[in-house]
């Protein structure tokens, strides 16, 4: 799943494709990506920054030191918190954060796409996939914000669009 | 004299001497016995000579048909501030009751209007009327006479605003136990706002259980008010339209639908089963030239299912009818009579409407006119437009039904619309193909709010045609033999359906559970009351 993820931000950044394998950490199974250089690099959020990196997108890690911080804590919250998920209610209060947290914002951090929204992105597909029109009502930022990524040049990838539809149909439920 | 007498006469007198003295005492401690209670008469008198009033209240005997007083008694809905200063007689229930020191405040209540009531010491009532007043349970039948007193500040806990009574008698006619198994004040409470500020609300199964009681809150009396004028608005727009009113049996010999679902009740030596839909007497009274039936009566559907929409005993408005050449005749009658009814209900039942939303908030129905028809397959479309992935000659699944109400209603602002041309596949064998499209076929369901109240079709009219559809679907010829027989001696083209009253009550209401609609509701887990 990570290393699928990896794979489409490799030809979204339009770099070749690397070598990956997986390792179990607990019941988890944690990418390990093998480099040219030096030891292997572990990890989602490593990797993925490493892959900015090579393909001199640097802009994408956050363009001051504020947005950088917050780069790196959206790439924590979707390995601790998106990728935890075991129940429904867990979904409704990550749906919940992102919600009030993106009701005054275009993207995850500052005022161009970063990193962040593309990996919260990947993260959040199966979850947003599984939503009835209804509740993808209820967290009308997150489907605002999710749609805007998902028709940003080269980053849906292999993943199929999911339908967000623009007027509010259930505005008048109390 | 003699001797002897004169010494019985001393004797005497010392007798009587000691006599004198003992009945002396006697009367003394008698005396003094009688002040006591001559005292503590008075005392009594006292109090009770205070009751002046005593006439004025109390429990007469149980009423048994033993007089016929001239008393009209007023009703609760006409103590308007026109009949001020009159005095008049009302029976009614206290529906609460508060005393506080000399008077005690009652809200009497008669069906869903309710009115503020006083009793108060004064030259017409006495302390122990008060009490006795005070001391009536909750939900006892009283009757009362009072004058109507206008009120300076209205009164905003009841109907009647701007008058209350002050009583100057007050009988109980029949009382309540003091223990009741819900409040009336709970039962009606908004839902959500009980939890809100700590308040009890009541649970759908106590109400169900006390249904005698949960029927007496102004939100059942308007909810089944309504109902009946839907009874009422479908007899009186279809006779008007020219069709009759049958009735047909309940109990028959073969499942009418050809199917499961049908509850089996012993009739004497063999088994028969409950209608679980009079379609085929309401064809047969077409292939008996009626040309335009309808019917109202209860349906059976051995149904286990406990959903807020499903009963196993519910009341069917059924319409069947011959057309000329195409059954769109058919559909636009039936829209039309839904429509009819739906104008009825808002322009005599508003108040009951508002009663309702009081408890249960919700948007005002709306509809059109003509009523808007999408075909089946607009509507898939609209769906995959919203993101569903479904097969052409799949049936709506609930979610997705009502999604398609959501969507319908944010394109042409209509909670009622008619859905037509369903997949052949979904459909009863009885159901008249489409002759352009083997597929689809000529059948309709309308909906009110997303969910599904009517669903009918152009009916196969030919023996020939029913015996292959029926065999397509693999059902039993044997089973259904009478039903095809009826076709075999000319009969006409007819379309008809069949609505669900509770289903048409709660969604015209926007409520959220047929239980609630249905008086007595029988479902898998409930025959009693």
């Amino acid at each position: 799943m990570a290393v699928e993820e990896l794979c489409a931000l490799e030809k979204c950044l339009g770099l070749k494709a690397g070598k990956y394998s997986s390792r179990a950490q607990g019941d988890r199974k944690i990418p390990v990506l093998q480099t040219n250089k030096g030891p292997s690099l572990v990890g989602l959020a490593t990797i993925a920054s490493h892959l900015v990196t090579e393909a001199k997108k640097e802009e994408l890690l956050g363009a001051s030191i504020e947005e950088k911080a917050i780069v790196q804590q959206w790439l924590e919250y979707r390995i601790t918190r998106i990728d935890q998920v075991s129940s429904k209610e867990d979904v409704r209060n990550v749906l919940k954060d992102l919600n009030v947290y993106l009701e005054d914002k275009v993207y995850m951090a500052g005022k161009k796409i970063t990193l962040a929204d593309i990996i919260i992105y990947y993260g959040l597909h199966p979850i947003m996939a599984d939503l009835t029109v209804q509740e993808k009502e209820t967290c009308i930022n997150v489907s605002r914000w999710f749609s805007h990524i998902q028709h940003y040049p080269g980053v849906r990838q292999h993943l199929p669009s999911l339908v967000f539809i623009k007027n509010r149909i259930y505005s008048n439920i109390h | 004299m003699t001797k002897e007498e004169n010494k019985g006469a001393a004797e005497d007198q010392a007798q009587s001497k000691k006599a004198l003295k003992k009945q002396q005492k006697e009367a003394e401690k008698a005396a003094k016995k009688a002040e006591k209670q001559a005292k503590l008469a008075s005392e009594q008198q006292a109090d009770e000579g205070e009751d002046f009033a005593k006439d004025r209240y109390g429990v007469p005997p149980m009423i048994q048909s033993q007089d016929k007083p001239e008393r009209t008694l007023v009703r609760v809905k006409d103590l308007t501030a026109q009949k001020a200063d009159e005095t008049v007689w009302v029976r009614a229930r206290i529906h609460t009751s508060r005393a506080k020191g000399k008077q005690c405040f009652l809200v009497l209540r008669q069906q869903q209007f309710n009115v503020q009531a006083l009793v108060a010491v004064g030259d017409r009532a006495s302390k122990q009327m008060v009490k006795f007043a005070a001391n009536i349970t909750k939900e006892s039948i009283v009757d009362v006479e009072g004058v109507v007193r206008k009120v300076d500040q209205k009164i905003e806990s009841c109907t009647q605003q701007d008058v209350e009574l002050h009583i100057e008698r007050i009988y109980v006619i029949s009382a309540a136990e003091p223990r009741l198994p819900l409040q009336l004040e709970d039962a009606v409470r908004p839902e959500g706002e009980g939890e809100e500020e700590g308040r009890a609300t009541v649970n759908q199964d106590t109400r169900l259980d006390n249904r005698v009681i949960d029927l007496r809150t102004a939100t059942s009396q308007a909810v089944f008010g309504l109902q009946s004028g839907v009874c009422q608005l479908f007899r009186e727009t279809l006779s008007k339209k020219g069709f009759v009113e049958i009735q047909t049996p309940k109990i028959i010999s073969a499942a009418s639908e050809g199917g499961a679902n049908v509850f089996t009740v012993s009739y004497f030596k063999t088994s028969a089963y409950l209608a679980q839909s009079p379609q085929l007497y309401k064809q047969m009274c077409i292939c008996a030239d009626f040309e335009k039936v309808f019917c109202i009566g209860p349906v059976f559907r051995a149904e286990d299912s406990n959903t807020h929409r499903h009963l196993t005993e519910f009341v069917g408005l059924d319409i069947e009818m011959a057309f000329n050449y195409h059954y769109h005749e058919v559909v636009d009658e039936i829209a039309d009579t839904l429509v009819q009814i739906f104008k009825g209900l808002q322009e005599r039942f508003q108040t009951e409407i508002q009663t309702v939303c009081r408890q249960f908030p919700c948007e005002p129905f709306k509809f059109l006119e003509p009523t808007l028809r999408l075909e089946y397959r607009e509507g898939v479309a609209m769906l995959r437009e919203a993101g569903v992935e479904m097969g052409d000659e799949e049936d709506l699944s609930t979610p997705n039904e009502k999604l398609l109400g959501r969507l319908v209603k944010q394109k042409y602002d209509t909670d009622f619309y008619i859905l037509d041309k369903y997949p052949l596949a979904v459909r009863p064998f009885y159901t008249m193909p489409d002759p352009q499209d083997p597929k689809y076929s000529n059948s309709y369901d309308m909906f009110m709010r997303g969910e599904e109240i009517l669903s009918g079709a152009q009916r196969v009219h030919d023996a020939q045609l029913l015996t292959e559809r029926a065999m397509h679907h693999g059902i039993d010829l044997e089973k259904i033999k009478a039903y095809i027989d009826s076709f075999r001696y000319g009969a006409p083209p007819h379309a008809g359906g069949g609505i669900g009253l509770e289903r048409v009550t709660m969604l015209y209401l926007g409520l959220h559970n047929v239980r609630q609609t249905s008086m007595f509701p029988r479902d898998p887990k409930r025959l009693t009351p």
